[in-house]
Order: C-alpha cells, then sequence, then structure tokens
C-alpha cells in the first residue's frame, strides 16, 4: 500500500498527469475542428439526395405526405416525434411539421408519390391527375406530363432568349439616356446634330423594345395555357402551370444508380443555376462567379504590392529602426480588424475617390453615383489592403529562406542586384509567393465583413461581365458565396426552409477554402524542406 | 562587353530599386493613412461650433412707438420678417435688410393692435389683440419656379392662420397662451389680473358618425397655496400645462381630459425660492426648459418616483447667464435650448449639456432673436434697431465625451444610463450614442472567448511541440494552420443555426459535461498508472496519449448527453433555463456568451495555437536535452525550462489572438442577440464595437453623428488591436533576435 502510495505521488510530482492533460487539450482542439466539419458535411451532402417521401395515417384520420427530416424525443420525454417537410406551402402555409410517433397508424411509400420542384412557392408533393394541353383536359401518365413539360420547356427557352434581349435592348436604352444627360450637360440643344441622332436612335431602339415586350407578352401567355393537376395526399385538387415546374421526379419509383445520376444533374445545376425563391434554391453560380471575380481582381492588385514590400523589406531596406518599424506596420495591417478595413474602404474608396470620380467623369449623372457606390472594384480594393501583408509575409519567409550562397554566387559572376533578384531569387521563392497569394485568395473568399458595406448584395441584377461595352463592369454590385450564407441563413423569411441551401452553400465555400490553404500549407512545407539543408 | 548592355542594366537596377523602396515605404504609410483617414472622418465630432456673422444692417422705416414684437427667418436665412403692433408683417432680405413686402393681419373681431405675441414651434406666432382675442399665424415659406423665366427658382411667402380664440368673458388677461393641435383641438389659457387662472378647451365631440359637434369647456385651475405665476408654457398639441412661481414652483397640468384639467403635481423647484421668469419645452415636448431669475438654465421631465408617483426632475443644467433669464425657447430641429438674457443669447444642447455658440451686440442689447426652422441660423435684433445675422454651423451638437462614454439621463428614463439606440422613425428623437456598452460587449465577447480558447491553444501546443510524435506534429500542425482558414462567416453561421438550438435544448447536458469532462479525465489518469506496468501499454506515453485520451472525452460527452435531461429533471424541475430565472432571476438569451465562448474561442485557438507552437519548438533542442540529462522528467523539462524560454512567444499569440477576437465581426453578429446591454451573465448575448459597424453603417447617413460616430467605434477597434499587435510584435522581434528565425 505503502509503495503504491508512494508511487502516486511520485507520479504527480513527476507531472505525467499534466501531458495526459495537455493531450487532452489537443484531443478536444482537434475534435472541435472534427465536428464542425462533420457537422456541415452531414447537413451539405444529403440536400439533394432524392430521399424517399412517407405517407402516413394519422390517429385523427388524416393523411400527410413528406419527407422525414430529423426524428427526436418529444418536449415532455415520453416517446419520440418526428419532423417531416410537408411541402406544398401554397396550400398548407408552412413547410415542416412536427408529428408525434405515436400518433402515426400506417406508414406507406407509395411509388407514385412526385416531387415537383416549382419557381414559386417550394416543392409541391402529391399525385398527377390530369394534363390540360391546348384546353382539353385529359388523364395523363407520367411520361405524357415529361412529354408535355419538354414541350414547354422548349417555348420558356424561347422565352429566355427573348428575354435576353430585352436585357441588352433596356442596356442599350439605359445608354441613350446617360448619353442624352451628359449632352444636355455639355448644353446641347435638340437642333445640334449628336443630339438628332441620338433621338433618332431612341426611337428606333424604343420601337424595337416594344416589338420585343409584345413578343414577349404573347410569348408568356402561350407558354402558360398548358396546366396540369394534381391532388396533395389528402386528395384537394391543385392546378399548376407546366411552366411552372422547374423538374419532376419520384423518389420512390428511382434506383439507386438513378439516384446518383440525379444528384450528379443536381450539383452540376448548382455549380451552374440561377438561384430561385430568393436564393434559397436554385443555384449558385452569379455568387460563385462574383467571388472569383472579386478574388481576382483582388490578387491584381494585393499580388503585386505585397512581393514588391516583401522585396523591399529583405533586399533593399538596410535592417534597422526602420525595417523593425515596417515590420510592426506590415504585422498591424494584418491585424486591423476586418470591418475597419470595410468602413476604411467606405469613407475613403467610395465617398473619397468614388465620389472624385463621380463629380469628374459622370457630372451629368448626378446624384446618382455610378462609382460613389458599393461596388465590385472597391470590394476588391478594400480586400487587397486586406491581404497585402498575407502576401509580404510569406513572400518575406520565401527569400529568408534562400540561402545567403545562392545570392553571393550570384553577385561573384558580375550579376546586378536586381538581375539576381529576377533570375535567381524570386524564382526560387515563387513556391512561398504563390503560397501567399492562395493564402490571400482564400482569406478573401471567406471574408464578409468588409465587403457587407462596400458593395456585396443579395441578389445582383447583373454580372459584372457581361456581353455589352465595356465587358467588365467593375461599379457593379456583386453577390458572394460568404455573404450568401449570412443573407439566406439569417435575412431570409423562411429560415427552416432555407437552411438546406445555407448548409449546401457552406459546404461548398468550406471546401473551396480548405483545399486552396491546404494547397498553400502544402507548398510551403514542401519548400522549407527543399531548403532547410542550407539553413544550418 | 557592351558598355550599352552595361548601362541598361544598371539602370533597371536603380529603377527597379527605386520602385521597391517606394512600394515599401508605401506598406508603412497606409497603415498610418488608413488610421489618419478614419481619425479625419470622426473627427469633426468634437470641433467647436462655428458662428459666422453674415450680415449687419440697421432696420428701416423703423419708428419708436411700433415696436417689435416677433422676427422669423426662412431655413436658408435669405428673408426675414418682424412683426409690430400693429398685426403687420414686413418682410426683409437678410443679407442687405431690404425691405421686401408686408402682409397685414387682423384679429377675427377686426382690431389692429396687437399686445403681445410669442414665437412656438415651426415659425408659429400666437399672437393676443388688445380685445382679447388670440389667433395662431403661421409664416409659411415655399419654393416657386417662374415658368416663364426658365423655371428660376425663388422662395416665396404667405401668412396662414392656423386658429382662432374669442375673447374670454371674464375680461382681459394679463397673460395668454393658446395652442392649436393637429386634429383642430384648441386650447387656451389665461391668467387675470385678480389672479384667476383658466383654460378653455374646444374640441370634436367624438360620436359614432365621425365629425360631432364642436364643445368647448371651461375651467378654472387651482393653484393652492403658491406664488405668482410669473412664467407658463404648454406643449404643441396643448395636452401638457406647466407653470413657474415667483416663489419657484412649477405646477404641472395634464390637459388631456377636456372635463377634467388635473394638476399633477406642484414640485419645489428651488428651495431657494428664485423666481421662474421663463418655461417652454424642449423639441418633442417631453423635457421642459426652465429659466430663473439667477440666471440658471436647466431642462426637467417628470420620473417615476416609488413614493410621489411621476415627479418633475432636474435632469441637465445648462449654461446659465450672469442675468435673469428673459427667455428660453427650443431649437426646432434637435434637442438644443435657446436661453436670453441681458447678456445675451446662448445656446446650449440639452443631452451632451455642451455650450454651442452665444450672441451678444456689444454695448447694445439683444431685445430679441429668431432662429431658422433647420437650426443652422438665427438673427438677432437689438434695442438700436440693428439686425445681426448668423450662421450657425454646429454640426454634431450632440455628440460629447460625456455622451459617447459617460452616463446621461436620457428623455422618459428613470435614472442616468448608458445606452446605445442610435434611431427612431420620428425627429424629434433623443439618440443614444454611448459607446460604453459597446465597448463592454467587444472586452465580454473577448473575454469569455479567450477563456475558452487560451488554455486549449496553449496547453495544445505544448503537446504537439514536445510530446507528440513527430509524424503526428506533421499532421497537426498544418490541420490546426487550415482550421484557421475557415471563414468566420461559416463559424457564425453554425453557431448560430446549429450549437445555439443545440445548447438550449440541452443545457444541462452542456453543464454536467464541463464537470463530466474533468472527472473522467482524472479517472483515467488514476487507472493508467496501474496500466502503464503493463509492456506494451507503456509505448502510448511515447506521443500517444491524446489518441487514447479522445475516446475518453467523447465518452464522457455522450454521457452528459445521455444523463443531462435526467438530472435537469431531477434537480431543476426539468426546465434548467427557467429554474434560473426563477433563482438568479437571469434570462436564458439563445444566442449567449456561451455560444460566442465555443465560436469566437475555436476561431482564435488556431492563431493562439501556431504560434506558441512555433515558439515552443524554437527553443534550442540542447536545453531540453541538458534540463533531461539532470534527471527532470519531461513535464518538469517543460514546465520549468521550455516553455520559460517561449513565454514571450506565446505571450505575443495570446495578444494576437486577443486583437482578432476583438475584432472579430462575422461570429457576433450572427450568434448574438446585438443588444447594446451591460450585464456580465455569461447567459446574455452583447453587442461589440464591430457587429455594431456592420448593422448600423448601411443606415446611417454620410456625414451625420451616427456616420461620425461609428468611424470613431472604428478608431478605437482600431488603436485596441494597434496596441496589442504592436506589444505582440516588439516581443516576437525580441524573440527572433535571440533564438535566430522562426
Amino acid at each position: 500500500m505503502a509503495t503504491t502510495t508512494k508511487n502516486m505521488n511520485k507520479y504527480w510530482r513527476v507531472g505525467e498527469p499534466m501531458v495526459w492533460l495537455s493531450g487532452a487539450s489537443l484531443a478536444i482542439t482537434l475534435l472541435t475542428a472534427v465536428i464542425l466539419l462533420a457537422v456541415i458535411m452531414m447537413n451539405g451532402l444529403g440536400v439533394f439526395w432524392p430521399a424517399e417521401l412517407h405517407r402516413l395515417e394519422l390517429k385523427d384520420g388524416s393523411q400527410v405526405a413528406g419527407r422525414l427530416m430529423k426524428t427526436e424525443p418529444t418536449v415532455d420525454g415520453n416517446g419520440l416525434r418526428r419532423q417531416y417537410k410537408i411541402a406544398n406551402r401554397d396550400m398548407y402555409g408552412l413547410d415542416f411539421r412536427w408529428i408525434d410517433e405515436n400518433q402515426i397508424v400506417r406508414q406507406a411509400k407509395p411509388k407514385q408519390l412526385l416531387v415537383l420542384e416549382r419557381i414559386e412557392h417550394g416543392d409541391f408533393y402529391g399525385e398527377l391527375q390530369s394534363l390540360v394541353i391546348n384546353g382539353a383536359r385529359h388523364r395523363g401518365s407520367l411520361a405524357d406530363l415529361d412529354e408535355a413539360l419538354t414541350a414547354v420547356n422548349k417555348e420558356t427557352d424561347g422565352l429566355k432568349e427573348l428575354e435576353d434581349k430585352l436585357n441588352d435592348a433596356s442596356y442599350q436604352m439605359e445608354q441613350l439616356r446617360l448619353k442624352e444627360l451628359k449632352y444636355r450637360y455639355k448644353g446641347l440643344a435638340d437642333s445640334d446634330s449628336e443630339m438628332i441622332t441620338l433621338n433618332q436612335d431612341k426611337v428606333s431602339l424604343d420601337k424595337e423594345f416594344r416589338q420585343l415586350i409584345d413578343l414577349q407578352t404573347r410569348q408568356t401567355a402561350r407558354a402558360r395555357e398548358d396546366k396540369a393537376v394534381f391532388t396533395d395526399v389528402s386528395g384537394t385538387e391543385k392546378e399548376i402551370v407546366l411552366a411552372d415546374i422547374f423538374q419532376v421526379y419520384t423518389p420512390n419509383n428511382m434506383s439507386a444508380g438513378e439516384k446518383m445520376v440525379f444528384y450528379a444533374a443536381k450539383l452540376v445545376e448548382l455549380l451552374v443555376g440561377e438561384p430561385r425563391e430568393s436564393n434559397t434554391e436554385g443555384g449558385l453560380f452569379p455568387a460563385i462567379f462574383g467571388t472569383v471575380m472579386l478574388i481576382f481582381v483582388m490578387s491584381l492588385f494585393s499580388f503585386p504590392l505585397g512581393v514588391i514590400a516583401a522585396i523591399y523589406l529583405r533586399e533593399y531596406a538596410k535592417e534597422g529602426v526602420v525595417v523593425r518599424i515596417v515590420r510592426i506596420a506590415v504585422n498591424n495591417l494584418a491585424g486591423i480588424p476586418s470591418i475597419v478595413y470595410g468602413i476604411f474602404g467606405l469613407g475613403f474608396f467610395i465617398y473619397g475617390i468614388g465620389h472624385s470620380i463621380d463629380s469628374f467623369f459622370f457630372p451629368e449623372r448626378m446624384p446618382t453615383p455610378t462609382f460613389g457606390t458599393g461596388g465590385l472594384l472597391w470590394a476588391s480594393l478594400t480586400l487587397a489592403l486586406l491581404t497585402v501583408p498575407v502576401v509580404i509575409v510569406s513572400t518575406e519567409e520565401a527569400l529568408g529562406a534562400i540561402p545567403r550562397e545562392m545570392r553571393e554566387g550570384s553577385y561573384a559572376l558580375g550579376s546586378t542586384k536586381f538581375q539576381t533578384l529576377v533570375r535567381i531569387l524570386l524564382p526560387m521563392a515563387s513556391p512561398g509567393i504563390m503560397t501567399g497569394l492562395i493564402l490571400a485568395m482564400a482569406r478573401a473568399a471567406g471574408e464578409v465583413a468588409p465587403l457587407m458595406i462596400t458593395g456585396v448584395v443579395k441578389l445582383a441584377p447583373a454580372l459584372p461581365i457581361d456581353g455589352n461595352f465595356p465587358f467588365f463592369h467593375l461599379d457593379r454590385k456583386f453577390m458572394h458565396l460568404g455573404f450568401h450564407i449570412y443573407d439566406i441563413g439569417f435575412q431570409s423569411p423562411n429560415v427552416e426552409a432555407a437552411k438546406p441551401m445555407v448548409f449546401v452553400t457552406t459546404l461548398l465555400l468550406v471546401l473551396i477554402v480548405l483545399i486552396m490553404s491546404s494547397v498553400a500549407i502544402y507548398l510551403r512545407n514542401k519548400m522549407k524542406k527543399r531548403y532547410t539543408f542550407g539553413t544550418f | 562587353m557592351n558598355p550599352a548592355f552595361f548601362k541598361k542594366v544598371k539602370r533597371n537596377d536603380r529603377i527597379a530599386k527605386w520602385i521597391i523602396t517606394v512600394g515599401g515605404m508605401a506598406i508603412i504609410f497606409s497603415v498610418v493613412f488608413i488610421l489618419i483617414l478614419i481619425a479625419k472622418v470622426s473627427l469633426p465630432l468634437f470641433l467647436a461650433p462655428d458662428k459666422d456673422l453674415r450680415a449687419e444692417f440697421q432696420l428701416e422705416h423703423k419708428t419708436a412707438e411700433d415696436k417689435i414684437l416677433a422676427l422669423g427667418v426662412d431655413e436658408y436665412l435669405e428673408t426675414g420678417y418682424r412683426l409690430d403692433q400693429t398685426g403687420t408683417f414686413r418682410f426683409f432680405n437678410v443679407h442687405y435688410g431690404s425691405p421686401l413686402d408686408t402682409l397685414e393681419v387682423s384679429s377675427e373681431t377686426g382690431s389692429r393692435r396687437l399686445v403681445t405675441a410669442r414665437t412656438y414651434g415651426r415659425l408659429n406666432h400666437m399672437l393676443v389683440w388688445d380685445d382679447g382675442s388670440v389667433t395662431i399665424e403661421h409664416v409659411k415659406f415655399y419654393p416657386f419656379f417662374d415658368e416663364k423665366n426658365d423655371n428660376v427658382r425663388s422662395i416665396r411667402h404667405r401668412i396662414e392662420r392656423l386658429a382662432s380664440f374669442a375673447a374670454p368673458d371674464y375680461g382681459l388677461p394679463v397673460e395668454t397662451m393658446a395652442r392649436v393641435s393637429d386634429d383642430g383641438r384648441q386650447v387656451r389659457i389665461d391668467l387675470f389680473r385678480s389672479g384667476e387662472f383658466q383654460v378653455t378647451i374646444a374640441e370634436e365631440e367624438e360620436s359614432l358618425f365621425g365629425a360631432g359637434d364642436r364643445i368647448e369647456e371651461m375651467h378654472q385651475l387651482e393653484l393652492g397655496a403658491v406664488g405668482d405665476v410669473t412664467a407658463m408654457t404648454m406643449s404643441t398639441d396643448g395636452l401638457k400645462l406647466y407653470a413657474g412661481t415667483s416663489t419657484g414652483e412649477i405646477l404641472r397640468w395634464d390637459l388631456s381630459d377636456i372635463e377634467a384639467p388635473l394638476l399633477k403635481e406642484t414640485t419645489r423647484a428651488f428651495t431657494d425660492q428664485r423666481e421662474i421668469t421663463a418655461l417652454n419645452m424642449v423639441f418633442g415636448d417631453i423635457s421642459l426648459i426652465v429659466g430663473d431669475e439667477q440666471g440658471g438654465v436647466s431642462t426637467w421631465f417628470p420620473v417615476r418616483d416609488a413614493d410621489f408617483g411621476w415627479k418633475l426632475t432636474r435632469i441637465h443644467e445648462l449654461q446659465g447667464h450672469t442675468q435673469a433669464v428673459q427667455d428660453v425657447s427650443p431649437s426646432p430641429h434637435d434637442k438644443s435650448v435657446i436661453s436670453f438674457a441681458a447678456d445675451g443669447i446662448k445656446i446650449s444642447h440639452m443631452t451632451s449639456e455642451r455650450f454651442l455658440v452665444g450672441f451678444d451686440h456689444g454695448a447694445e442689447r439683444i431685445v430679441d432673436f429668431a432662429q431658422s426652422t433647420r437650426g443652422n441660423g438665427v438673427i438677432t435684433l437689438s434695442d438700436h434697431g440693428t439686425v445681426q445675422s448668423w450662421k450657425l454651423d454646429i454640426p454634431h451638437p450632440e455628440i460629447s465625451l460625456k455622451t459617447l462614454f459617460g452616463k446621461v439621463w436620457y428623455e422618459s428614463y428613470p435614472e442616468p444610463t448608458w445606452a446605445w439606440q442610435s434611431s427612431a422613425g420620428t425627429d424629434d428623437y433623443e439618440p443614444k450614442l454611448s459607446l460604453t456598452p459597446l465597448i463592454f460587449g467587444t472586452l465580454k465577447g473577448t473575454f469569455y472567448a479567450m477563456l475558452f480558447a487560451l488554455p486549449l491553444a496553449i496547453f495544445g501546443a505544448i503537446y504537439t511541440s514536445q510530446f507528440a510524435r513527430p509524424k503526428f506534429k506533421a499532421i497537426i500542425k498544418p490541420a490546426v494552420e487550415v482550421m484557421a482558414a475557415i471563414p468566420t462567416v461559416i463559424i457564425g453561421f453554425l453557431a448560430a443555426l446549429w450549437l445555439a438550438p443545440l445548447i438550449e435544448r440541452s443545457l444541462g447536458s452542456m453543464f454536467l459535461s464541463l464537470i463530466l469532462i474533468p472527472a473522467a479525465l482524472m479517472l483515467s489518469i488514476l487507472l493508467w498508472q496501474g496500466a502503464r506496468k503493463v509492456t506494451p501499454l507503456k509505448q502510448v506515453e511515447r506521443g500517444y496519449e491524446f489518441l487514447v485520451i479522445t475516446p475518453v472525452i467523447v465518452m464522457a460527452v455522450a454521457i452528459a448527453a445521455v444523463l443531462g435531461p435526467g438530472l435537469e429533471n431531477w434537480l431543476f424541475g426539468g426546465d434548467l433555463k427557467q429554474w434560473l430565472f426563477n433563482e438568479t432571476g437571469t434570462r436564458y438569451d439563445p444566442r449567449n456568451c456561451i455560444i460566442i465562448a465555443f465560436a469566437m474561442g475555436f476561431a482564435v485557438i488556431p492563431i493562439i495555437f501556431t504560434i506558441a507552437e512555433d515558439s515552443l519548438s524554437n527553443v534550442p533542442q540542447s536545453i531540453k536535452a541538458a534540463s533531461l540529462a539532470l534527471g527532470a522528467s519531461r513535464w518538469q523539462t517543460v514546465w520549468r525550462v521550455i516553455l520559460p524560454s517561449a513565454s514571450p512567444g506565446i505571450f505575443a499569440g495570446t495578444m494576437i489572438g486577443f486583437g482578432r477576437a476583438v475584432g472579430e465581426t462575422m461570429i457576433v453578429l450572427m450568434a448574438t442577440g446585438n443588444t447594446a446591454i451591460m450585464d456580465l451573465s455569461i447567459f446574455n448575448g452583447m453587442r461589440p464595437l464591430s457587429a455594431n459597424i456592420a448593422v448600423e453603417i448601411p443606415e446611417a447617413p454620410v456625414d451625420g453623428s451616427l456616420y461620425r460616430t461609428l468611424f470613431l467605434t472604428a478608431v478605437i477597434l482600431f488603436v485596441m488591436t494597434f496596441i496589442v499587435n504592436t506589444v505582440a510584435e516588439i516581443v516576437r522581434q525580441r524573440l527572433r533576435a535571440k533564438y535566430g528565425r522562426f
């Protein structure tokens, strides 16, 4: 007994338990990270899987069709309750319903249950009754419905082309309006030749526009004639215009292979599709595009600036007080809260520079701002400032890791400092510089706070690049994946229905950021190994 | 070789050197520039107000007998007018004093002689005629576009009669006051020489069938045993009546009931019985301005008192005069107060108690004044008939260091408090821009986050750098760095929409796991003592400990999750949140500091971890070897030898983590309720500086007080992180010099 106590005392004294406790700290840290990723994966990956629909018969005799979301203990603790997505928002008012398990009498998975993805009002769960094609109502099978949908899709495709034309026309009209404003500002009278051509253009464009509108009205009316009648699980009929149906499928009647194909098609839609239903459904294309553009424009500024600053610090500046201050400044730049950058961007870029640009180049448009409001350019510049330190630190590290012998060898062969830099040092440091750039890009992809006040919007009417001159519209507002998460998770009217989309967006953003930073860190570690022989 | 080539190479070298140096220096300047720019935007908050004498002239056509009863000026300080005893409004150009036109009014009974006139609201004049009748006239300035003359814009004016009151039957009053509300309710107060105090109210009778008959009621108001009434005022809608007496009492009536005007209270305002010489209501009709014979100017409003009910209380003391106050009036635009005495005019702001500007005419005495409706100008009239027009530049009267950081007694609040409530729908709102609750919120969130993050990050770093097997270290270090790259918007979203409901549902389990995890760790350490003697298991102590301990933690959490609801039932009657509220009065807010601690802690851990791990790994191996050779255990070596050497690095990491937590925006924006409260409780949310900027800046009008205040909060954030980061960086540089680069 005495020896056990003695052993134990010694065990405590040498601090072995503390080692275990520090191990536990590490374990908890890693566990939280794993849990975070697991939650995102679990919630995000399943969103597009065509899960089976249940038809339930409840004790009170009513019928419910829905997709099982989750099961948890009831509030009073006896038994379980299930959450079903019952869809049909326009009929029931709610998308979700909690049902106590002991209320359920019977449960089935009828094969003919359909899921309609609609342009508006979310999904519809029910069965097909009949089709109304060209005004005639007749019973139809699923195949007939598919056929009718294909026909309608062709028409709506035509409509989309028309809409593109209309958009172009209205853009041109807007340009003409601005031109007229400019002429008037310059003091041109109606009799001047410029004004006359402008007015002629205007008249012809106006005519074209009106024709397009007419065509669109007629075609839309035509496309909306065909309908189909569905019944929900309790037999209530619902007539739905075919043009409003985005997609139809029967989840209970799909094989695993079909489900896989469906899932893949959904993923593609996510990446290239437009958002629907105030961003809670459909694709993410504008947000992805906006994020990419933002990162691209930001890199154009932050990459050269950061690299030059790092070269100055490492190769040109004399070690001393100045360099110390610069280092402190750089680290401070990295530590300034992003929201402060945002407010700086607002005060300096938007209200400062943007406003000056407006009053210099577009005085005729005042008080409507062109550059004096948030936009892609200002957001990119703000982020560039925010990410410059990341590039500086990595580049400096990379340059510092190059052994001195390399430089001396180069000088000994008679090259100048600049030649050494361009021919020897930069190529050797390129993995490190790349690391910095990728880290900066990852930071920009995930940063939201400064964007919120420098030009990100929940739904941008047009992409920053299009077919209209000058093709790049850096003054336009844009969408961003990170802001998309904030917006649909917190500002959407129906948070519960928006959740799947938030998780999918989150998953996408996490994947982008994690892959980018993993690549960056891999590159950096590889580079470290390459030069370690030289440092000691 | 070709000399031209050398020349070119050298020139390139020089150009490159020049460009690179400029680029490098630009970085330093950009930091300074950012600070200067945001400080520059917020600086006007503290600038002294400015007054500018625009014009000075003698009034023309002024004879001694037509005494000027009222003055007025439009909001552009272009057209002014004066009202004389004959009921004539004489308009004049404010720049040159040249007369424009005259408009005459007369009473309903046809009288052309005025006894007195008083101005209230935005260019409303209450005219008392010599037959005892009263009219309320409103001078309206409106823009006019001349179509014949290329749409030239000019400001025209006219006079609108808002109401008229018949003379009282009782005789001629000495003092009269009348108001008309927007829905036509008319109130007239008369004070007679005999001391009778009479109120006449006329309003549309409410009936089921639309507009009813007009009824009029007259009441004598009982004053009680107080001095003579020397001043009185009414709210613009005529519902509240205040009277001040020669012995320093203030009486307050509620006139909302036409049948029975109610004397709410009689308060002895000044113990020294000084006379109250002027009363008026601050814009918004909540606070009362009181001017007294000793020159004091103060504002009052009723505050609920446990014993007396609502009691008029002195709230703000403004800068006074050396002589008795003759008149006080509110700004028609904000909560500023203008007081007028023999020594001149003074403008102060009620909330900030700031003295803004003062005027006097030097040797001449000011006899009357008028302010423009936007509060940006004042014209004064001296006893010699000199008119001065002053342009005022008071952009942010409500801001002072006291309103930004100190406790302020806001209108309708029971006591002085720190509050942030930047805006409301109405114009007469008193903005509450105290930064104290925001700074408090920032520090509170940071404190709880650091409480969670610091031990985990530092001990995790110690383990990774000193005990873990190198092959694990090669995975863990990059994994944690990748963790640092997870966007905070994602952490915030998960915290708010996944973690917050989870913790709210299983609060009992969470607290139980806080007990169970350490207990389980202790138990397993004790058990390990026995197990470590077995040879193959001993291998675990070569850097596998964290793998072995992981299931223990998972088990502890699982047990807590299972036992939690039962325990909550048994100890707290099934609902811990309700129990908390009943027992301690703390309300459980679903988005609270526990969530913030986890979420922000998670964001900060990788930063502290990485820097701490770097500095621990960089302690020379020789030191470690020496310590071990002298017989110290591995923990003793770490704790007594390595940790002290690496402490500056760990300190730097902590500082940088702190700076990050202070400035973090998205997590707090999403995972707290964003309510600006000052409560240390971990079950409440908060509103930190950073989230406040994100929430408010889109709605803040450019260059307004709110806009500049938000820039000021950005400066505070900047300075906070600047200090922290600079300290950390200096410490790191020292360390670097000591141990070589890392």
